[in-house]
């Protein structure tokens, strides 16, 4: 059973906190992470889905980071980063 | 930095700074009609129009940032050359310049600005620079790269790469920005490979949301300098680590790989692969570029590209070694191309935005601070001690500290009327466009500094006058060129102190007042009796007579109910005078005087039946003591003083606010000259006078509406409360409406 957990539209400095809160208490569950919504990406919210993808790979747990928009794939593209980054490696698709 | 909702703190901030940077274009595009054709001038408008774009984007103001993009656009091309700012593309431009401010104020209160008044404006500039694709702003992250012959590379001009190692620390989103953006400007540049080092990125418990762990490194191939590029980390000085070198090695390993991108050690990279080119805009660049220094490149990148594993650990003491005042400081090795001269910075002075209630509040504890102060100093005469002991000569200094404090606190609410001028620029504009007249304005003093309040409510009053102006003032094109006159009139809009207050002048180089007909209208709207022996000054004044019009038909501009009554009525609210100089065939100046503060005022205390009350200074000439011989009986309840060769009307200020009858005998009273607007005087009889000091001004408008002849109250060092006087209010309503007709007055006889 994966849990699912929708992004807020803007994952800005006021939308990092809590997050990181609405993360954290799903730990140790394989999430999928809807990212449909997310109009405008901040690295404050970047940097909290990036940990979480970190922990998750640690947990040997999987969160799979879904749907982004093209917008959103095109703010990634701008720091580096493709959407896959925000998944974990083992996840299974 | 917890503050409830800091996205609307940003969005607010955003907002101030667009109106610097309207500003800023405004003022680039006058200079640019004054004849300045500098590379610079053209870059600040162009940055101005860019800036607004960009953190619209960042907003999703999507209508600003369509207007800001199209306008960029013709921007660029002049400033590229390809287009020429005659004069009718600078009109143009100012008008694209309103039409930019309008949308940043809808967006800012959150209107829907209507399409027609944004779309001409557009497709005027689409004109300008031809079709262009509506989809510019396609995020196109990944740079063209092209492999290129490596026996030919002489014959490419390539633009130098630099290497941008950027790091924000936590301050910085505090502070509301986002590196995104920044990352995005650097894009609009030039081409980018971005990577992105996560090597800091904790586990999720140990996340500080709001504290930084991401950092970049960016490969940037442009033809701008090493200043262009770090002036896009301007806004983030000292809230980041960053370092900008010019680098033509490959990209050196060791950050982080990131997933779902191939690690940069498994691409093979060769010489030729290096090579990027950029794309076609900064291929076009006419400038050839000399490569060979590139081949000296190598060196001081090579401790970095030692190993693997050492290579984030380098890069991690590069910029712990960096304090950000150093960001600059990294030398490029040898500019492969001379840099642009170096951008003209206008010594700008360090500024603090300052909430406006805390100003109010730091006003009023001034004001309270004064009063008690002298409070403090009537106690003290009161305790009798002597002049020289050291309580009074101390307070001698704290009452010196206090006026001190009072004017800075004042100078800190003064501000340039140059944005007020700005506006009025745009007045001039759109209401010639209407009247179909040629109309230059000239601003002389913008620097000179008021108090915000005055500025504010000065604006409607100047709106009006100018529109007057360019309506009624300046004559039809035609008429002007027959009168031997330049075909565009002018609008001249001058500021400047002038003994405590600021004066403004509306003048024209028009036609000047046609005081015959202003003088029939007024008879035919019986505003004066026919036939009435009238001075030029006074058919003058007839012009603020309420319900005076001399359009003969409703313009849209002028007459909208707005009479030149309202004006003079929003001035004198100010503590103004309004006055009109006219000489046919040359032209009207309308000269306002304004106090340079709302706050205080420097004040004649009188005493007049027991009542204390306050005289502002500014209207006092000079004050004399009556002898019986001066007085002249006027009719049967008046008097007027005869002051050296000429006689005013007499008034005895007790008795004109109800305090007491008229007094038997006024032989030995203490007399106030006062000033009128029209420049003839009156004289005011009181009590004694007290004393000559500053006081804090109280309004009363809110609480009891307007007295007639009362401008405002004060407290006094007693803390009794004392009543501050409008002369000129006083003596119309003691006039009645023709100075002249004297009976009316309820005067000592």
């Amino acid at each position: 059973m994966s849990a699912e957990l929708a992004l807020p539209a803007r994952l800005d400095l006021p939308a990092a906190k809590p997050l990181a809160e609405d993360i954290i208490a799903l730990r140790g569950k394989d999430i999928r992470v809807v990212a449909s919504d997310v109009t405008h990406l901040g690295t404050p919210g970047l940097q909290v889905l990036l940990a979480a993808v970190r922990s998750w790979e640690a947990d040997g747990k999987t969160l799979s980071f879904s749907d982004p928009s093209d917008s959103l794939t095109e703010q990634l593209a701008l720091c580096g980063l493709s959407p896959e980054a925000l998944s974990t490696s083992t996840q299974e698709v | 930095m917890t503050t409830p909702d800091p996205m609307a703190e940003i969005r607010a901030s955003f907002f101030i700074e667009c109106e610097e940077l309207l500003e800023a274009l405004q003022d680039g595009l006058s200079m640019i009609d004054d004849g300045a054709t500098d590379d610079e001038t053209v870059n600040v408008c162009f940055r101005a129009v860019h800036s607004i774009k960009g953190g619209a984007g960042a907003f999703g103001l999507d209508e600003l940032v369509r207007f800001a993009h199209r306008y960029e656009t013709v921007l660029d091309e002049v400033r590229g050359g390809r287009l020429a700012p005659e004069h009718d593309a600078l009109l143009l431009f100012m008008r694209a310049a309103d039409v930019l401010s309008d949308i940043v104020r809808n967006c800012r209160d959150g209107i829907v600005t209507d399409p027609d008044a944004v779309e001409p404006t557009l497709r005027e500039l689409e004109a300008l620079t031809g079709a262009e694709e509506e989809e510019e702003e396609v995020c196109d992250f990944q740079p063209m790269t092209l492999s290129l012959d490596i026996g030919i590379p002489d014959t490419v001009e390539s633009d130098p790469t630099y290497e941008i190692i950027f790091r924000p620390e936590p301050e910085l989103f505090q502070s509301g920005n986002e590196p995104l953006f920044l990352l995005s400007a650097l894009k609009e540049i030039g081409s980018v490979e971005t990577e992105c080092d996560l090597s800091n990125i904790p586990d999720l418990s140990e996340l500080d949301p709001e504290g930084a762990c991401l950092g970049w490194k960016i490969r940037l191939t442009t033809d701008r300098g090493q200043s262009e590029i770090e002036e896009v980390f301007e806004f983030v000085e000292g809230l980041c680590t960053l370092k900008v070198s010019e680098s033509n090695t490959a990209p050196a390993a060791g950050l982080v790989a990131i997933p779902g991108l191939p690690p940069l050690e498994e691409s093979p990279i060769d010489d030729a692969e290096n090579e990027t080119v950029p794309d076609q805009r900064t291929q076009s660049t006419d400038t050839p570029v000399d490569i060979s220094p590139r081949l000296t490149l190598g060196l001081p990148d090579a401790p970095s590209a030692s190993s693997e594993a050492d290579a984030s650990k380098t890069e991690d003491d590069n910029s712990a070694g960096l304090s950000t005042s150093e960001k600059a400081s990294t030398p490029a090795p040898t500019p492969p191309k001379p840099a642009k001269p170096p951008v003209q910075a206008t010594a700008t002075k360090a500024t603090v935005r300052v909430d406006l209630e805390r100003i109010e509040r730091l006003v009023n504890l001034v004001g309270e601070l004064v009063i008690n102060q002298a409070m403090l100093s009537q106690s003290v005469t009161q305790a009798g001690i002597p002049a020289n002991s050291p309580v009074a000569q101390g307070l001698e200094e704290f009452m010196q500290l206090t006026r001190d404090i009072q004017d800075s606190v004042m100078m800190i609410r003064a501000q340039p009327v140059k944005s007020m001028f700005q506006r009025m620029a745009r007045i001039v504009r759109e209401s010639s466009a209407s009247l179909d007249k040629r109309v230059r304005l000239v601003t002389v003093g913008d620097t000179t500094e008021v108090d915000r309040t005055v500025i504010e409510r000065l604006a409607d009053p100047l709106t009006h006058m100018i529109r007057n102006a360019v309506d009624h003032g300046l004559e039809e094109t035609s008429k002007r060129v027959a009168n031997g006159k330049q075909e565009e009139g002018c609008i001249t809009l001058s500021a400047a102190h002038r003994s405590g207050r600021v004066i403004i002048e509306v003048s024209d180089d028009g036609a000047g007042i046609n005081r015959e007909k202003v003088r029939t209208i007024a008879e035919e709207k019986g505003l004066v009796p026919i036939g009435q022996q009238l001075t030029d000054a006074e058919i003058d004044a007839l012009l603020f007579l309420p319900g005076f019009s001399t359009a003969k038909t409703v313009s849209n501009l002028s007459g909208r109910g707005v009479g030149m009554d309202v004006v003079r009525k929003s001035i004198q609210d100010l503590g103004g005078r309004v006055n009109i100089t006219s000489t046919p065939g040359k032209g009207t100046c309308f000269s306002i005087s304004l106090p340079l503060t709302l706050a205080v005022l420097d004040g004649m205390v009188v005493e007049a039946a027991e009542e204390t009350l306050v005289v502002p200074l500014g209207s006092i000439v000079e004050t004399l003591k009556v002898r019986h011989d001066d007085m002249r009986a006027m009719g049967p309840n008046t008097q007027v003083l005869q002051i050296r060769d000429s006689f005013v009307p007499l008034m005895d200020l007790g008795v004109e606010l109800g305090f007491r009858e008229p007094r038997e005998d006024y032989n030995g009273s203490v007399v106030l000259l006062i000033s009128l607007e029209d420049g003839t005087r009156s004289a005011i009889i009181v009590d004694t006078i007290q004393e000559q000091r500053q006081v804090v001004i109280k309004g009363l408008q809110d609480s009891y509406g307007h007295i007639p002849g009362i401008a405002a109250a004060t407290i006094l060092g007693d803390g009794q409360v004392a009543l501050i006087l409008d002369p000129v209010d006083l003596m119309k309503n003691a006039t009645g409406k023709t100075r002249s007709t004297l009976s009316q007055l309820e005067l000592a006889g």
